[in-house]
């Protein structure tokens, strides 16, 4: 027999074939050596859990139902029959529908845990059903969404490792490089952290010095005060050394978290604007400020837990040193400390975060309130808003008291145990004292240590915790600054001067690539013409601005700025040439002149009065008590959405862009502000290559040309005269729009 | 009765006009007055109330899933039809009540359960966020929802044996 080549490129598909399942398909005339493609699903045709194979070979698709002890064939389709596939979400699950003769036949549903692999799928069987068979066959079951390590299934999906795989020593490696800087200094705090400890074993000591030697009848009274001027200088150096040591810590963590936040701000601005998409801005905000804070506090925290390890090791040390038996008896109450602290996790934690939810809960309510007071008031909703506060509010009172409750409960036993320990040591000791085995000073400095000995011991039992904490939000640091930025092209292809024409040629792309948004879509725009791209929602308007602006990279296809690639040509370059107007404009915080000049900071102010005059700014800039030197943006003065429109129209006419992007400019604005608006786009469209996307037809009047997008693919184009002429989906829009518009004339009037 | 809101109007089926028909597990509608639909896709308004109700039905092969019209209360459909409806509600909605908890662990801000449930016994991750990931539904009923956007019910905490329900109102903070 020949060495089957679909077997060797998924060699392991036919091993996890189920036998029943290869017997079945033989049955149908299928060969399991031939089989070139297979996923199982979770879930039987009755909606139970179960299993059923999708088996894909040369020609044929099959769906095979096993039930363990038998396999039924479920589906049949010759490959080159299936014009269309998809997955459509249910809920908990979700299923495959495969289109067949024009007619859509579900295969079957799986649960949500198999959704990439059959997303998969249908994307194949799509590609094949438009390019034909010679398409590769995907392995559906690489699954890019598992651990690098040990292959379970992220749940983070901010991650590549699983918090249970992060490499310890790896991530320690990466944090000590990070912490070189700070070399100096953390030696400099271990050193007095020792000293600390050896501070801390003294006035014990001494105590038992003062008891066994001077307070004795018969004692060296002389020595009285130069034991409590050792005692009192030991306590001034301590705190000290505290002082100090708490100095530099607080100053190392400090410098180290916000050096990482800087590094993690560094990195953001290389990042592929997807990075943004795939990760909500909450996310992001999380990981450079909650993150980093907690770093922080982690790095004094396990400060302390060094300063604990010395003290329990010098203080077990030390009492085993002054009497080995007595030592012994420490031991007995220590696993009650051990105990009483993890129980303390597991006792007291639930009744903090009950308490920390319902004050969430309060807080939000609070907040949606304040927020929609008028609604409020204006549906007359005052008082059930009013109870549902009351009830909010009863629920944290509730909370509140059982934490004090069980707090109450548990702080005396916790204390009882300590005490408990010490009481063991009294009578042992005691006992030892009137044996004369030990003397009356001995007794007290043990008693002296065993107080400073259980603190840190149970302080320790959190340190594995701790220690997770930490690796785990390194390793999410770790993770974003891996994050590879944005590829660069090596070498700037053309220079300046551009004169603008745009062609999109073949051009597919998917935000998800098994979701294609824009199919195989051709056309081109000359240098100075202005083109309109309509369409119904979701027809891809917004993502073709995407892909020219670079925001993305084409799947497939090309578009060529001057007979150029976008891809080939610098960064910068590309969006230096195109000026962008969004819907909601962007202000960053700063003067209306910084913003105006934000991509020409050099500009002189003469070149941005000039602008604003262009954009129709100027009147109400100049009529504002600091003109151009108002403050706007993040906490600034409260520009009108059409202030701010115009404001960003000023910015793109200053940057005199080759080509000009109207992402609907005037969409959110009333019809006064924007035929301003209008007027001050037509001053900046003149000589420039534009593309205007839009809602209301009526601000493409004066358009080259028009596009009409749908689901992704070109529907038609021409001048508005020529598509109006033709009455097809342009002019369809512009009906259903003018209906819209007399409606409008009709309110207007009234 | 049909609601009238000035020009909106709810587009009801009449279920003595139309019929549903499975086809493996695909789900058509012809109607009487001729209209064919060779896959149609069933929505609940209202699924949490777990009846009958108010049932959109949309045409699949649309690009939008655009709606034929709602069934005011598909109890109301022919035998054969209501159970053809019934199937297909039950395959769209895969919801697993849990009747047992198995093992419920916090790691790393995740929980992990592990539990048994009408469907048979499961496992599944949801992120340690109650108050995006537990819904309330009801007294001592909650739905949960995991990181794959799966759905799963405690129809009734109370009526879980004692120590599910400690595990589950600790880990849940409820």
């Amino acid at each position: 027999m020949d060495e089957n080549k679909a077997n060797d490129e998924h060699p392991f598909l036919v091993a996890e074939l189920p036998t029943p399942v290869i017997r079945r398909l033989r049955s149908e005339q299928g060969e399991s050596d031939r089989i070139r493609l297979a996923v199982r699903s979770d879930l039987a045709p009755d909606g139970q859990f179960g299993e059923q194979w999708l088996l894909i070979d040369e020609q044929t698709l099959w769906v095979i139902e096993n039930s363990g002890s038998q396999a039924l064939l479920r589906y049949r389709y010759a490959l080159d029959d299936i014009t269309h596939s998809k997955v459509e979400r249910c809920v908990g699950n979700a299923l495959m529908q495969v289109t067949v003769d024009e007619r859509p036949q579900v295969l079957l549903h799986y649960t949500n845990d198999l959704m990439d692999q059959f997303g998969r799928v249908a994307h194949y069987l799509c590609q094949r059903a438009e390019d034909g068979p010679e398409m590769p066959v995907p392995d559906p079951n690489v699954n890019n969404n598992r651990c690098l390590v040990c292959g379970r299934h992220l749940l983070d999906s901010t991650t590549t490792i699983c918090p249970k795989c992060v490499q310890g020593s790896k991530v320690a490696r990466r944090l000590v490089d990070l912490a070189r800087p700070y070399w100096g200094t953390m030696v400099l705090i271990i050193g007095l952290l020792v000293v600390g400890t050896a501070l801390d074993l003294m006035p014990p000591y001494l105590t038992r010095v003062l008891i066994d030697d001077v307070l004795q009848p018969g004692g060296q009274a002389q020595l009285l005060v130069w034991v409590v001027l050792g005692l009192l200088g030991v306590r001034v150096v301590r705190v000290a050394d505290t002082v100090v040591t708490n100095w530099l810590t607080t100053n190392v963590s400090a410098r180290f978290t916000a050096g990482i936040r800087a590094k993690l701000f560094a990195h953001l601005r290389t990042l592929p604007i997807d990075y943004f998409d795939k990760n909500q801005v909450g996310r992001v905000m999380t990981r450079i400020n909650t993150d980093t804070n907690e770093l922080q506090g982690l790095v004094t925290q396990i400060t302390r837990f060094a300063l604990n390890i010395m003290l329990v090791i010098g203080i077990g040390a030390v009492l085993f040193a002054m009497s080995p038996s007595l030592g012994l008896y420490v031991l007995i109450p220590t696993p009650f400390v051990i105990a009483a602290a993890l129980l303390y996790y597991r006792y007291m934690r639930p009744h903090f975060k009950r308490v920390w939810i319902s004050r969430w809960r309060l807080n939000a309510m609070l907040s949606t309130f304040l927020s929609g007071v008028r609604v409020v008031r204006a549906f007359a909703q005052d008082e059930r808003e009013e109870s549902r506060y009351t009830e909010r509010n009863d629920r944290l009172l509730d909370n509140t008291l059982q934490v004090d409750l069980a707090w109450a409960k548990f702080f005396p036993l916790v204390s009882f145990a300590f005490a408990a320990g010490g009481l063991i040591i009294w009578y042992a000791g005691g006992k030892a004292v009137l044996a004369e085995r030990i003397t009356l000073g001995t007794l007290m400095a043990f008693i002296g240590y065993l107080g400073m000995f259980y603190g840190p011991l149970s302080n320790l039992t959190q340190i594995s915790q701790a220690m997770n904490r930490f690796l785990t939000i390194s390793q999410r640091i770790f993770e974003m600054l891996d994050e590879k930025p944005q590829a660069r092209p090596e070498v700037p292809v053309v220079t300046r001067g551009l004169d603008g024409e745009i062609v999109f040629d073949r051009v597919s792309f998917g935000y998800d690539p098994y979701y294609p948004v824009i199919k195989n879509l051709s056309f081109t725009i000359k240098p100075g013409e202005m083109v309109g791209v309509v369409g119904h929602s979701g027809a891809g308007k917004t993502t073709l601005i995407n892909l020219l602006c670079r925001f993305y990279d084409v799947t497939s296809g090309s578009i060529r700025i001057d007979g150029v690639d976008i891809r080939d040509l610098p960064m910068e370059e590309v969006r230096r040439e195109i000026g962008v107007v969004l819907q909601r404009p962007y202000l960053s915080r700063g003067t209306i002149a910084e913003n105006i000049a934000y991509g020409r900071p050099d500009a002189t102010r003469e070149q941005i009065i000039a602008a604003a005059m262009a954009a129709n700014a100027h009147d109400f800039i100049t009529m504002m008590p600091e003109g151009y030197d108002t403050i706007v943006g993040e906490g600034g003065a409260g520009l009108s959405g059409g202030e701010c429109q115009r404001v960003s129209i000023a910015r793109a006419v200053l940057n005199n862009p080759k080509v000009l992007i109207l992402d609907e400019a005037t969409s959110s604005v009333d019809t006064k502000t924007e035929r301003k608006i209008q007027s001050a786009l037509d001053e900046l469209v003149k000589g420039r290559t534009t593309i205007a996307i839009a809602h209301r037809l009526s601000t493409l009047y004066n358009a080259d040309r028009i596009v009409v997008l749908n689901h992704g693919r070109l529907e038609e184009q021409g001048s508005p005269v020529q598509l109006m002429d033709r009455k097809g989906a342009f002019y369809n829009l512009v009906q259903m729009q003018s209906q819209f518009a007399s409606l409008e004339g009709v309110v207007a009037s009234v | 009765m049909q609601a009238d809101y000035g020009t909106l109007q709810l587009n009801y089926l009449d279920p003595n006009a139309v019929h549903f028909c499975r086809q493996g597990e695909t789900i058509a509608m012809t109607s009487d007055d001729g209209q064919s639909y060779p896959r149609v896709v069933l929505r609940n308004c209202f699924p949490m109330d777990r009846d009958s109700r108010y049932l959109s039905v949309r045409d699949a092969t649309s690009e939008d899933y655009d709606e034929i019209g709602i069934i005011q209360d598909y109890r109301d459909l022919p035998e054969a039809d209501r159970e053809a409806v019934a199937t297909e509600i039950a395959l769209f909605y895969f919801v697993p009540r849990i009747s047992r908890v198995r093992s419920l662990k916090n790691e790393f801000g995740f929980l992990y359960w592990e539990v048994d449930s009408d469907k048979g016994p499961l496992e599944f991750v949801m992120r340690d966020n109650v108050i995006h990931y537990v819904r309330p539904v009801g007294p001592d009923h909650y739905m949960l929802i995991d990181v794959n956007r799966a759905r799963y019910e405690i129809m009734d905490l109370s009526a879980l044996d004692k120590r599910d329900q400690k595990l589950v109102r600790r880990y849940l903070s409820l």
